[in-house]
């Protein structure tokens, strides 16, 4: 499959068709719902009045702890995910079962990210006024944006065969930097405790 | 052709999302009304007029007072961070860098929003509360001069203070609780002072040289 290098400036992602791929007008429905969805929950966490806390779950000492905890878990299956993608392209040797893997991983991913989205929206906000806030809060944005793109995507077959992977890429790096802006600080700051 | 499993992938991320936020909207404690009325905030510490005997009635009450609020941010150098809690027209602020350097500072609110508090050592603070929503302004401490920017604080962010004589000590700590979970404080053993250990924020226990001590939201 080949690129043309004029597409690199249409943006991401790149409505260049593949040939016989979709109609190039297909890819902007991901795109557009990628950024829908980063926009809405940026526009809800600057609006939202942060309520400062929300649900804790026992047997932890803070809602921080919690998050860190569930992102870790999050960053963990994303590490799958990278894992049994390399599988499927045949970059590393994988079971037959790669392909369940790295949906459930995903999904698991996915699913345990959504509580830690939901209370730093709803506690927090988006934030600015620190380069980490800031970071973590663009990319938090960014992040559930480009899994929906991800996911839209997944519905059509014969896709250029690099739009997957980069795609997927890029939800895993956001994932990776949320992380380091979040937990990792975290437990560097107050120590890795539940 | 079409795969109906990142769909549901998604439709099940949404549904949980929704349902953790009408959780939290539900069981927290009117915290999600949008409203910026002042809220009947629960602080422990009953409301007393200290040390005023001759309550001038500067403000009267047709007037739209000030409401009741709390305030916590950075300088802008991020050097040391600022609280202020406003209760009935009067403030107290504490700025604090978590390492050394402190103050308590106390003064009214006029009406338009402005205020100077005044604390020990000639420090300093002037502000404008801004469509109360922030605090914006300036503290003058030893010889430093500090910009800062308070947003408004919920529970658990805000101000804290511990009074206690701990093995015949006098400790005196000061904690601001900033709204993303990072503290400030100074702890102040005989007047000798030292970063202060972290306070549980839900319920304000502290543990200072191995006795556990409760610090509590600060009113003016």
């Amino acid at each position: 499959m080949t690129v043309d290098p004029n597409a690199a400036t249409q943006g991401f992602p790149s409505p260049k068709p593949a040939r016989g791929g979709p109609h190039p007008a297909r890819y902007l429905v991901p795109a557009l719902v990628a950024a829908a969805v980063a926009v809405a929950l940026g526009v809800y966490g600057k609006v939202h009045d942060p309520a400062g806390t929300a649900f804790n779950l026992a047997g932890f000492s803070s809602t921080g702890a919690v998050k860190s905890w569930l992102a870790t878990v999050s960053l963990f299956f994303a590490l799958v995910q990278l894992m049994s993608a390399l599988m499927l392209y045949g970059k590393l040797p994988g079971p037959r079962w790669s392909s369940t893997l790295h949906r459930w991983s995903g999904r698991v991913a996915f699913l345990v990210a959504v509580p830690v989205a939901v209370h730093c929206l709803y506690a927090l906000g988006y934030q600015t006024y620190e380069s980490r806030v800031f970071w973590h809060s663009l990319l938090g944005c960014f992040f559930f944006g480009a899994f929906s793109a991800k996911m839209l995507l997944l519905r059509w077959e014969r896709l250029p065969g690099w739009m997957l992977p980069l795609v997927g890429g890029l939800v895993f790096t956001a994932l990776t930097l949320i992380w380091l802006t979040s937990a990792f600080w975290f437990f560097s700051t107050f120590g890795v405790t539940t | 052709m079409k795969r109906s499993g990142p769909l549901l992938t998604l439709l099940a991320g949404l549904l949980l999302g929704l349902f953790m936020l009408s959780l939290n909207a539900t069981t927290g404690t009117k915290t999600a009304s949008s409203t910026y009325q002042d809220e009947p905030s629960p602080s422990p510490t009953p409301k007393r007029t200290v040390t005023s005997p001759a309550p001038t009635p500067t403000r009267s009450p047709s007037r739209t007072p000030i409401p009741n609020a709390d305030y916590a941010g950075r300088t802008d150098d991020d050097s040391a961070a600022v609280a202020v809690t406003l209760r009935d027209g009067k403030a107290i602020a504490y700025f604090c860098d978590g390492r050394d350097k402190e103050s308590w500072l106390k003064g009214d609110v006029r009406d338009d929003g402005s205020m100077r508090l005044t604390g020990k050592g000639d420090a300093e603070l002037n502000g404008t509360l801004k469509a109360g929503k922030r605090i914006r302004g300036t503290v003058d401490i030893g010889g430093g001069h500090y910009a800062f920017t308070a947003d408004k604080a919920k529970k658990p962010s805000g101000l804290y203070r511990a009074t206690a004589a701990v093995r015949g000590a006098k400790i005196d700590g000061g904690w601001i609780v900033l709204r993303d979970g990072t503290q400030v404080g100074i702890l102040t053993r005989d007047g000798e002072p030292s970063p202060a250990p972290r306070i549980d924020p839900e319920t304000g226990v502290v543990t200072v040289d191995g006795q556990q001590l409760t610090a509590r939201p600060v009113t003016p």
